[in-house]
């Protein structure tokens, strides 16, 4: 009842219909709760008006920031590297093929995502950096947390065929294909997604454990003592 | 000369046979384990060639996994795959894979299909299907697999890596063909021979064999029906130990290791060798060595069987050789000291026969020399030459024991022909005995007939005698059998085997009495009652000196050597002599002087019955005559 209100409140500041929904999902394999599955919806029939939106996927500690992100179409991506050594990104992906070679800081010239899809981030030199980015044409989409739930609030009522997605899911064509059909009116809908996941080695890499390590600093540590 | 029964064939037979039926069994033995030995050696050897078989491979597959992940890791080819560009990809392929010196490099989309490859289709190969190495890989924790699959209709070895951009974007493939060079480098390393095969359709198809004639495996394998992991394979009839190792999960493809048997063999054969050597020169040894050994015993041996027999008849000679240490030395030294004891023996034997009677000197040998003596019934026979001493006194002494010698010899060869025993020669008179020391039962015939032999030997003598101008000897011979003491006689040291007793010196009183009564012959009435046979004439009845029993004496006759009636008549006049009827007896005696004038005892009795006729003898006369002088 209270989160009810709590959007019906955010609907009103943000002077969006009134009879906006929410759609609480929840992504869960044998295994339990799963983090990083992209909840999208999209609403049939009148696709949606584009908007210029910018995000930012950050690269600190040598991992990219978030692991997953869902992206509209049109989508400008800063990549600061906040790490105190270089990177070089890299996608070679259908969906947005580019490269910024080995920069520091917010040297990047951010990266507009205009076509729908898959996109693998990589970074050249340290192959454990990994970033997902689901490219789509519905601004409704949300990645789960921890606990393997997402909540797409504001949603207009309508019909939405939501989909799940997740980097190291089996079955994506076919997930792609079947959506769930949902209508939205003013009320909130839970809906569970039950998914198969490959290996984790199919879609996650390790950090080497010293990946953090700083040599020459522990030389000096120990020329110190 | 080749005789089983002898010693010196049996000896060698037993130690050759001994030595065979060793060396047989240690042969057997030896030969077993070595076999058992090169198996096992062999059968180690292809366990170690299949693990570097493995190793190798697997060190293939590594480097191959290392190569396609640069490839994978690399920017560039990343960026190429990016764009699509197939040239590109091709060309960047083709300098990969002359980069790690690879056969195959392919690249498959995510979907298997066949991005590029350097691969040029072979005609008739069957379609490339990556299926089963992508499903591996997929199954994997890595994300990589590696096969050996036929590829392009070879047999190869794929690894399977994915193209990270950085997730699996697609398939990197790179192939290792398992080609003649493969398995001839493999041979190299382990000496085995390497053969790859491929199962079609129940048949074994040789894809690579380093073996010169490698359908010839296939063949042989068709045979076996279940082959094992490792088994003995014949290929034209050279026995080779094989091992199967499979390359694929369904053992379409194999490898064949295979070693020869004969190889493993070769030492030990050479040891078998050895040993057959071995054995024959111990074979030829021990032949000879037993036979020697063999010879050694029976030489001596055969030299003394040869000398027993020498000694056997009466040859001391020859002593045998006795210088070795050995028993058979001592047996030859203990052999030379008993001939030399028998030598001796013989000779005191021979001496003692010379000087004793030869049936006393075996007497005396056969028992122990002691004194004293049995009781037993001799005959006992005395002679000697009447008027020796005139004949001595008319003769030179060395003529005179010439003569004696040759009579003594004449008489004691007759005795002893009669099987009597001198008992000794006193001057020229002969005692003898019959009936001791050994008794022939018939011991007082044998003393009469060869008294009576005595006198026709002795005529025979006289006719030499007369014939040289010599004098006749005559002799009287006394006969008695009785009860003597018959043994040694004289010192301990110092003895004679001798009787004594009664009888003993009425046969010499006898013997004095021929001269008397003019006869050669005198026998006492015991020798007569003990040789019936003979025919006798009673001559007296006496009572010799030294002696009260009266003793009637007789005269054995030969035939013929009287008159008609003779001996009846004289027999008839004695009787009447004795009944005191003297004119009687001196009628019959007187018609018998007529007869033969020169009888001493017919003129005698003739005589005796005239005396009495004058001077009758008392009424207790018993018809006795004594005789009181020697």
């Amino acid at each position: 009842m209270r989160g009810i209100v709590l959007v019906s409140l955010m609907a009103a500041i943000l002077g969006l219909p009134a009879n906006a929904a929410e759609l609480r999902a929840k992504v869960s394999n044998e295994q339990g709760a799963v983090e990083n599955a992209v909840i999208y919806a999209t609403l049939l029939g009148s696709p949606p008006a584009p908007g210029i939106v910018e995000a930012i996927i950050d690269q600190v500690d040598k991992l990219y920031t978030p692991f997953v992100s869902a992206l509209r179409v049109g989508t400008t991506v800063k990549f600061p590297n906040r790490d105190n050594i270089k990177h070089h990104l890299y996608s070679v992906s259908k969906a947005k093929s580019f490269e910024r070679p080995l920069y520091t800081g917010q040297k990047a010239a951010p990266v507009l995502f205009d076509k729908p899809g898959e996109v693998t981030l990589g970074c050249n030199i340290h192959d454990w950096m990994i970033a997902h980015i689901l490219v789509l044409n519905t601004p409704y989409a949300k990645v789960t947390g921890k606990n393997g739930q997402a909540v797409i609030s504001d949603l207009p009522a309508g019909t939405y065929a939501v989909r799940v997605w997740h980097p190291g899911m089996k079955g994506k064509k076919k997930a792609a294909k079947s959506p769930r059909t949902v209508n939205l009116a003013a009320a909130t809908v839970d809906i569970d997604f039950k998914i198969r996941l490959r290996p984790k080695s199919r879609w996650w890499r390790d950090k080497p454990w010293d990946a953090d390590r700083n040599y020459a600093d522990d030389e000096r540590n120990s020329a110190g003592n | 000369m080749f005789r089983f029964h002898s010693f010196r064939t049996r000896l060698t037979v037993f130690f050759v046979g001994l030595l065979l039926v060793v060396q047989g069994a240690a042969f057997v033995i030896v030969d077993l384990a070595n076999s058992h030995y090169a198996r096992q050696q062999i059968n180690t050897e292809l366990e170690v060639d299949a693990r570097v078989f493995d190793r190798l491979l697997a060190g293939r597959r590594a480097e191959l996994i290392q190569a396609a992940r640069l490839l994978s890791g690399d920017f560039g080819f990343k960026t190429a795959y990016a764009s699509g560009d197939q040239g590109t990809l091709l060309s960047a392929l083709q300098n990969h894979r002359d980069r790690i010196k690879a056969g195959v490099m392919i690249l498959l989309s995510l979907d298997e299909e066949v991005v590029a490859s350097t691969l040029e289709p072979r005609a008739g190969a069957a379609a490339m299907d990556f299926s089963a190495i992508i499903e591996a890989a997929d199954d994997s924790d890595e994300g990589e697999a590696a096969l050996v699959m036929m590829l392009n209709g070879r047999p190869h070895l794929i690894v399977m890596v994915p193209l990270l951009a950085p997730l699996p974007v697609a398939w990197i493939g790179i192939g290792f063909e398992l080609d003649g060079q493969f398995v001839r480098g493999l041979k190299e390393l382990t000496l085995a021979h390497v053969s790859l095969l491929r199962r079609v359709d129940e048949a074994w198809r040789i894809e690579a064999s380093t073996l010169r004639e490698p359908d010839l495996l296939a063949s042989a394998l068709a045979r076996v029906t279940r082959p094992g992991h490792s088994f003995v394979l014949e290929i034209a009839g050279q026995d080779s130990v094989t091992l199967m190792q499979p390359l694929d999960a369904e053992g379409v493809l194999q490898a064949v290791l295979q070693r020869p048997l004969a190889v493993a063999l070769a030492p030990y054969q050479r040891l078998r060798l050895a040993l057959l050597l071995l054995t024959a020169v111990a074979f030829t040894a021990s032949l000879f060595g037993a036979s020697a050994i063999a010879r050694s015993v029976t030489r001596p041996v055969q030299q003394l069987v040869a000398a027993t027999r020498r000694v056997q008849k009466g040859d001391y000679g020859g002593a045998v050789e006795a210088d070795r240490v050995d028993e058979i030395g001592e047996l030859a030294t203990a052999f030379n000291h008993m001939t030399q004891g028998l030598a001796e023996r013989d000779q005191v034997r021979d001496m003692l026969g010379k000087v004793v009677d030869p049936a006393v000197a075996e007497e005396l040998l056969s028992k122990d020399l002691k004194l004293g003596g049995e009781e037993r019934e001799v005959t006992i026979l005395f002679t000697d030459i009447r008027g020796f001493t005139a004949l001595s006194e008319r003769q030179r002494p060395s003529d005179l024991l010439n003569l004696l010698n040759r009579y003594l010899t004449c008489m004691t060869d007759v005795i002893e022909a009669e099987g009597g025993v001198i008992d000794k020669y006193i001057g020229d008179a002969i005692m003898a005995l019959f009936g001791a020391p050994l008794a022939h039962g018939d011991d007082a015939e044998r003393a009469i007939r060869a008294a009576l032999a005595m006198g026709h030997e002795l005529a025979r003598l006289n006719q030499e005698l007369t014939a040289l101008g010599l004098p006749e000897i005559a002799t009287g011979i006394g006969i008695n059998t009785g009860l003597v003491v018959a043994g040694n006689m004289g010192s301990a040291h110092r003895l004679n085997y001798s009787v004594i007793g009664d009888g003993v010196n009425l046969a010499s009183r006898i013997e004095g009495l021929t001269r008397f009564y003019g006869v050669p012959l005198i026998v006492s009435e015991s020798t007569a009652a003990a040789a019936p046979e003979f025919i006798y004439r009673e001559l007296d009845r006496v009572r010799v000196k030294g002696k009260q029993e009266p003793v009637r004496i007789f005269e054995p006759l030969e035939a013929g050597s009287l008159g008609d009636g003779e001996l009846d008549r004289y027999h008839e006049a004695l009787a009447h002599y004795r009944n005191r009827d003297w004119p009687q007896a001196d009628e019959i005696l007187a018609g018998l002087v007529e007869e033969v004038p020169a009888s001493r005892l017919y003129a005698l009795y003739r005589q005796r019955c005239a005396d009495f006729l004058v001077t009758p003898p008392p009424d207790d006369w018993d018809a006795t005559e004594v005789h009181s002088e020697k």
